[in-house]
């Protein structure tokens, strides 16, 4: 029943913010999970509410004084004169309320750097304590120590979020390593994406258990941070109900214009080159399908199938390749396609010849009948492609001829309107291309010289058109116009 | 066209009209139709080279992946060079083709090809007969290609000898173009180009 009163109200209240002509259309409130050590309460809480007044919600509910009370949120404790407002919540956020007998002090001997190996100079680093993080967190470095960009603005983060299927705005929150609670402070905030993404950088003091905190290890060392995202365009209002962060896209503070357009536009994806160089989305996106119908994304040995910059600049590898997911679900699937090929061939496997199959199948590199298994179940010679056969691969062309040699006839005209458009597109494919020697990609020809460089990634053989075998300085001479 | 490629292009454009370079004659572009894929342009023969005093024009096919895709660059003004052919006009520069990045514009191409015409790279040839004379022969080949861009590309500098060897097959009923490129190829030797035409 009360959910039905709550509609109602809502609704009223709905055609009431109408009638003001949308003056109040933003809801000022939040519903919020306060977890505590062993319950989870749903509060409604206003913006504006500073943290002072939350702790005397909790408390009232606990039963404990407010002086017991600390409220932790994204790996900082909370002072009580935050507001709400300044804390990045979303509907259905958690915020954690911990017991607590004693105002614990961050401790001093804590190292501020806590990589041992890093010889670099330790920052000072103010005591952001008091303020929630998205507040105190500059704009996370790509590299450390990069100098080329100032980082003194807030941090955005984007994420591929999944529920959303596209694009969000991302929120960073902290965890225990450990124990995976929430409540968890740290002692540093993170300054580059490394410190966000390789664990072990910054450590903190776990709270989630009051009499048995976290350590590291049997010395009593502090455990480490871990830091995840979450989608901030969507609440499912569930703890692990996680957003894979894009750490290439980032807001345009700098106003740089994109390399492609030349257009400067709000939102940007920095490649990891030495330049850092920019393209807007768009253009990115762009870029990404030109070398994806050209194959020419490259088989990392770590990343996987993955772009350079644009500009041709040296180890500059995407190294998140949720990028790719910001293409249309259709362009993604035909990625994972080419790069599962390519993955198969490189692996001196084998596709399946047949048309709507082409199956990966890894074979032993001196069996020469290959069967399509899990597939088609096509059962064909390695070598030709064809049916299998004993004996040596006859030419396709002496293929047509003992064809032709059937004893039936068929009125030629016939025949040539009863064609299944697919034989016709495969007839015009082997018509207009030459296989390449190497790896047998159908490549045409459309102007210039007989100089043919595969364009599959990965093979880039040099053949001459003519000979159809490598390109050498004779066909230089002899024929390099034909 | 995507708009990016259209955009882009655009841009690139005035970056042309509003050069140092065209207001020194050097590079020009202008357009062949409104849908902007097509576009023509025109480098000056760099001074001190025989392609001095020459205009030169080029097709510019802009494709739908531009800038991702290098432009397709064509000579349409016959030329006497190791690294364009001297029948399709067509060029070999790497940043055409696997050395070409997105930050490249019209401008580079044009100031590159200017730089070609300046500097050969006899070793990476597209026309191996130009290649050879211009390494075995090199003062035909300075002559050649100044005859050539007399005869193509307006250029002020005649070489009389050339001239009357290519009246004598023109007189043969043989067309001057076909003349010119067979003397060229065979040293102007009208004897050899003779037979060769003739065989």
């Amino acid at each position: 029943m009360e959910f039905i009163l709550d509609f109602f109200r809502s609704l009223f209240n709905t055609m009431l913010a109408l009638l003001s002509f949308g003056k109040k259309t933003v809801k000022n409130t939040l519903n919020i999970n306060v977890k505590t050590n062993d319950q989870v309460l749903n509060i409604e809480l206003d913006r504006s509410l500073e943290i002072k007044e939350v702790k005397e919600i909790v408390s009232e509910k606990l039963g404990v004084s407010t002086d017991e009370i600390k409220i932790i949120f994204a790996g900082k404790e909370l002072t009580d004169s935050t507001t709400i407002a300044e804390c990045d919540l979303g509907q259905m956020s958690f915020l954690h309320a911990i017991k607590t007998k004693r105002r614990t002090e961050k401790p001093a001997s804590m190292p501020l750097i806590t990589v041992e190996e890093e010889d670099s100079v330790v920052v000072p680093v103010e005591d952001h304590s008091s303020k929630p993080l998205c507040e105190t967190l500059q704009d996370l470095k790509l590299v450390q120590n990069d100098e080329n960009v100032e980082t003194t603005r807030k941090a955005h983060f984007f994420v591929y979020c999944y529920f959303c299927k596209k694009m969000c705005r991302g929120k960073l929150r902290v965890r225990c390593c450990k124990c995976k609670e929430c409540a968890f402070t740290v002692y540093q905030d993170p300054r580059c994406w490394d410190d966000v993404l390789k664990p072990s950088r910054i450590r903190g003091l776990c709270e989630s258990n009051e009499d048995h905190p976290c350590t590291e290890n049997e010395s009593g060392n502090s455990p480490f941070a871990e830091f995840y995202f979450k989608c901030a365009e969507h609440s499912l209002g569930l703890e692990n109900d996680f957003a894979v962060p894009l750490k290439l896209v980032r807001i345009n503070e700098q106003n740089v214009p994109c390399l492609a357009c030349m257009d400067v536009c709000e939102t940007i994806l920095v490649f990891p080159c030495e330049f850092r160089h920019v393209t807007c989305l768009d253009c990115f996106l762009q870029y990404c399908r030109s070398r994806l119908l050209e194959r020419q994304f490259l088989a990392h040995p770590d990343i996987g199938f993955t772009l350079q910059c644009p500009t041709g600049c040296p180890n500059s590898f995407i190294d998140e390749i949720h990028h790719f997911k910001l293409l249309s679900p259709e362009e993604y699937d035909r990625y994972q396609m080419y790069a599962t090929e390519e993955y198969v061939l490189q692996a001196g496997g084998v596709l399946c010849p047949r048309p709507d199959c082409g199956m990966g199948l890894l074979v032993e590199p001196e069996c020469k009948k290959v069967v399509c298994q899990n597939g088609c179940g096509f059962v064909f010679c390695r070598d030709c492609l064809q049916g299998y056969h004993i004996g040596d691969c006859i030419p396709e062309m002496n293929q047509i001829d003992m064809n032709r040699s059937c004893e039936y006839t068929v009125n030629p005209n016939n025949a040539a309107e009863a064609r299944w458009e697919d034989v016709s597109t495969a007839v015009t494919i082997k018509v207009s291309t030459k296989p390449c020697p190497k790896c047998r990609t159908p490549t045409e020809r459309d102007g210039g010289c007989m100089h043919m460089v595969c364009t599959r990634s990965g093979c880039d053989f040099e053949w001459c058109w003519i000979c159809q075998t490598e390109w050498t300085r004779d066909c230089m001479g002899a024929h390099w116009f034909g | 066209m995507a708009n990016i490629a259209i955009s882009r292009i655009k841009r690139e454009f005035k970056e042309v009209i509003k050069s140092e370079e065209i207001v020194q004659c050097s590079i020009k572009v202008e357009l062949i139709n409104d849908n902007w894929t097509e576009l023509r342009g025109e480098i000056a023969g760099p001074p001190d080279t025989p392609y001095e005093g020459g205009k030169f024009i080029l097709e510019i096919k802009v494709p739908e992946t531009y800038p991702f895709n290098p432009p397709k660059v064509r000579f349409i003004t016959r030329i006497w060079h190791p690294n364009i052919s001297s029948v399709t006009g067509a060029i070999c520069l790497d940043i055409l083709k696997d050395n070409w990045a997105a930050a490249m514009t019209l401008r580079t191409v044009l100031l590159s090809l200017q730089a070609l015409l300046a500097a050969a790279e006899p070793d990476d040839p597209q026309d191996a007969v130009v290649a050879t004379q211009y390494k075995e022969n090199h003062p035909m080949f300075m002559l050649t290609a100044r005859h050539w861009t007399n005869s193509y590309a307006g250029g002020p500098n005649k070489v009389a000898d050339f001239d009357t060897k290519i009246q004598r097959l023109k007189d043969m009923g043989i067309d001057e173009n076909q003349a010119r490129a067979c003397l060229s190829k065979e040293n102007w030797d009208l004897e050899k180009a003779t037979e060769s035409l003739f065989s």
